[in-house]
């Protein structure tokens, strides 16, 4: 159901996205370029919350990111702005295979890229003056979501939710074959500091939720106890007046709050589409 | 030149934090899926995890490491997984806690000594010859009016949301009684955000009843500072204004535990019958290497005078069920009940 759902959602943004526009020919400013990118993956997660269960839990992963990419004035027209929605849902077992867990969860960042010498990481094919473009900056991001374990009791389900500062680097080569261009992007984020929930060790979901008693929930989140990571690697193959999109996502998200250990390893196989847009 | 210098330096800086954070997995602790490894693994969450270690010494002379140690000689590899799961319940049921159980496919272990080894004082032929046919049903209370205009609520459970609109049709219905029997005789549990909605229903004061802990490390001893809990008296619905008995036995555990905690606190009741069940703490559950579920106590709640509650309440009236009264198809504690109300008007 979550699988059909996440798949419409990609349809009606592509179908959006298919508004007939100028074609990217060079003659409108840099700064005026939009990438809109929608793709669905499928893939594999391994889920570890102390939580809930001592072990790690494996199956199978769904996900969908939607992305826009616009180049800004800033810097001399050096800066990119990313809005990348990211939705995510596993469903896992032990390995005895007599326990389920499903994890769901969405993340919503927000991030300014630096373009470095001549680069645009937005459309290379078009601007940037080597095949090579690079950019970095720093990013918003808040994630929320959760495990729900199917056994019931006390402790069946553990919120996540944070909100974070990244930094995150972007690299694109425009790789010309014929007439063609095919646009590789990679772009490696890391969660550099922010806040968290968790609950304390032992503490229920009653005491924070019904009875309102806070124990060092919210805490500061940095690499030491949330050392986590994204990957991106996507290829762009044009396709008429838009671009097949393949892609890997993995996603390494990992804390230790209060003793509480937690991971979630997701890698996904991503396809959809990208445009190249000009906003007015 | 210097862009790209700076570049190859982030670029750098980037590439060793990435390898950095490969370094620092945060993974599941060793196990191993053998009788030797699951025995381990139980022994060791509940070492981590189990909230009454402490009284448990006090109470019952458990100490932890000894009982690894006896138990660890009665396990091996040759032992079928029936055996193995004997051995760990017998371990487990050392801490004679109803909340604590281990669960296999073919079987449930459990220490159900909390009532098992006393007399149940209830008979469920005769107390439903008092709901008889025509009693109503308020989201799982059943009442009725007795004929010497007592109200009679049979609350079996807990495990089933109890909203304010229910308590208050039932109370409105009951309004015209000269009191309130409830009774709670083999509740084994359920929520406690409904075993609370029931009991503000008899209370206008906000009341103090007890406190809460939970572990905040893998020490025995590693407690948060106890928190006040608290009674709110229900803003909707109606209050119950007259006298009330809380029935009891052995059978009443967890949440009914909690409940008759709470009712002991309210004006105008009486808590009538045996020493509750008790199961004080609030269970999680978790599992072996095995898929074997292990439910276990991991938070505590203490009563208003930060005592333990796990071995159950006293009543203020204590009862047993006459086997006069159970010849005649009478149940001793709702004819005591009723006098007491009466006699009270």
């Amino acid at each position: 159901m979550a699988t059909a759902a996440m798949l419409m959602l990609s349809l009606s943004v592509w179908a959006q996205d298919a508004t007939p526009l100028p074609s990217p020919t060079g003659a409108f400013p840099a700064n005026k370029e939009v990438l809109h990118s929608s793709m669905f993956g499928i893939g594999w997660s391994n889920i570890l919350d102390t939580y809930l269960a001592p072990y790690n839990y494996t199956g199978s992963d769904f996900r969908f990111q939607r992305e826009t990419t616009r180049m800004t004035n800033l810097w001399h027209a050096h800066v990119c702005n990313q809005r990348l929605i990211d939705v995510n849902f596993a469903t896992t077992d032990n390995r005895a295979g007599n326990h389920d867990e499903y994890a769901g969860g969405i993340r919503y960042s927000q991030g300014w890229f630096y373009n470095f010498g001549r680069g645009n990481v937005v459309n290379p094919a078009e601007r940037a003056a080597s095949p090579l473009s690079l950019a970095a900056g720093l990013a918003a991001t808040g994630y929320l979501g959760g495990i729900y374990m199917v056994r019931s009791g006390n402790n069946p389900a553990q919120l996540k939710s944070s909100l974070m500062v990244e930094a995150s680097a972007l690299a694109t080569f425009d790789m010309k074959i014929g007439r063609r261009h095919y646009v590789w992007r990679y772009q490696f984020s890391l969660p550099l500091m922010g806040i968290a929930f968790s609950p304390n060790y032992g503490q229920s979901y009653y005491e924070i939720f019904s009875l309102q008693n806070d124990d060092r929930n919210i805490l500061f989140a940095y690499p030491g106890n949330m050392p986590s990571m994204r990957h991106r690697l996507t290829v762009e193959i044009p396709f008429r007046r838009a671009a097949l999109r393949l892609g890997y996502v993995a996603q390494m998200n990992q804390s230790t709050f209060h003793h509480l250990k937690y991971h979630q390893y997701s890698h996904d196989i991503m396809v959809g589409f990208s445009k190249y847009l000009y906003r007015k | 030149m210097k862009r790209t210098s700076s570049l190859a330096t982030l670029l750098t800086w980037l590439i060793s934090l990435s390898t950095l954070l490969l370094t620092a997995c945060v993974k599941e602790d060793d196990y191993d899926n053998s009788k030797r490894g699951n025995f381990e693994a139980l022994w060791r969450l509940m070492d981590e995890h189990y909230c009454f270690f402490d009284y448990k010494r006090q109470e019952l002379g458990v100490d932890w490491d000894e009982v690894h140690t006896r138990y660890a000689a009665q396990v091996n590899e040759k032992m079928t997984n029936a055996q193995l799961f004997e051995v760990l319940c017998n371990m487990l049921a050392e801490l004679k806690d109803g909340h604590v159980n281990l669960s296999a496919p073919f079987d449930y272990g459990r220490n159900w000594s909390f009532y098992e080894d006393y007399p149940e004082n209830y008979n469920d032929s005769i107390a439903r010859l008092y709901l008889g046919h025509n009693y109503m049903i308020a989201s799982g209370l059943k009442y009725i009016v007795l004929d010497d205009n007592i109200g009679y609520v049979r609350c079996e459970s807990f495990a089933n949301g109890i909203g304010d609109g229910n308590v208050s049709a039932m109370l409105n219905a009951l309004a015209t009684c000269h009191g309130l029997i409830i009774d709670v005789r083999g509740n084994g549990g359920g929520q406690l955000t409904t075993a609370h909605t029931l009991a503000s229903h008899f209370t206008n004061l906000t009341l103090d009843i007890g406190y809460v802990s939970h572990k905040t490390g893998k020490g025995r001893n590693d407690f948060s500072a106890p928190e006040r809990l608290t009674l709110y008296a229900a803003t909707d619905g109606i209050r119950w204004q007259k006298p009330v008995v809380v029935l009891t036995n052995r059978a009443v555990f967890s949440a009914a535990n909690d409940f008759v905690n709470c009712m002991k606190h309210c004006p105008g009741v009486t808590i009538m019958g045996d020493r509750t069940g008790g199961g004080s703490g609030m269970p999680f559950n978790s599992e072996l290497p095995n898929g074997w579920t292990v439910r276990y106590s991991a938070v505590v709640f203490y009563d208003a005078d930060m005592q333990h509650t796990e071995f159950g309440i006293a009543p203020d009236l204590p009862l047993s069920m006459s086997g006069a009264d159970i010849a005649q198809k009478k149940d001793t504690y709702i004819e005591k009940a009723r006098e007491y109300l009466l006699s009270s008007k």
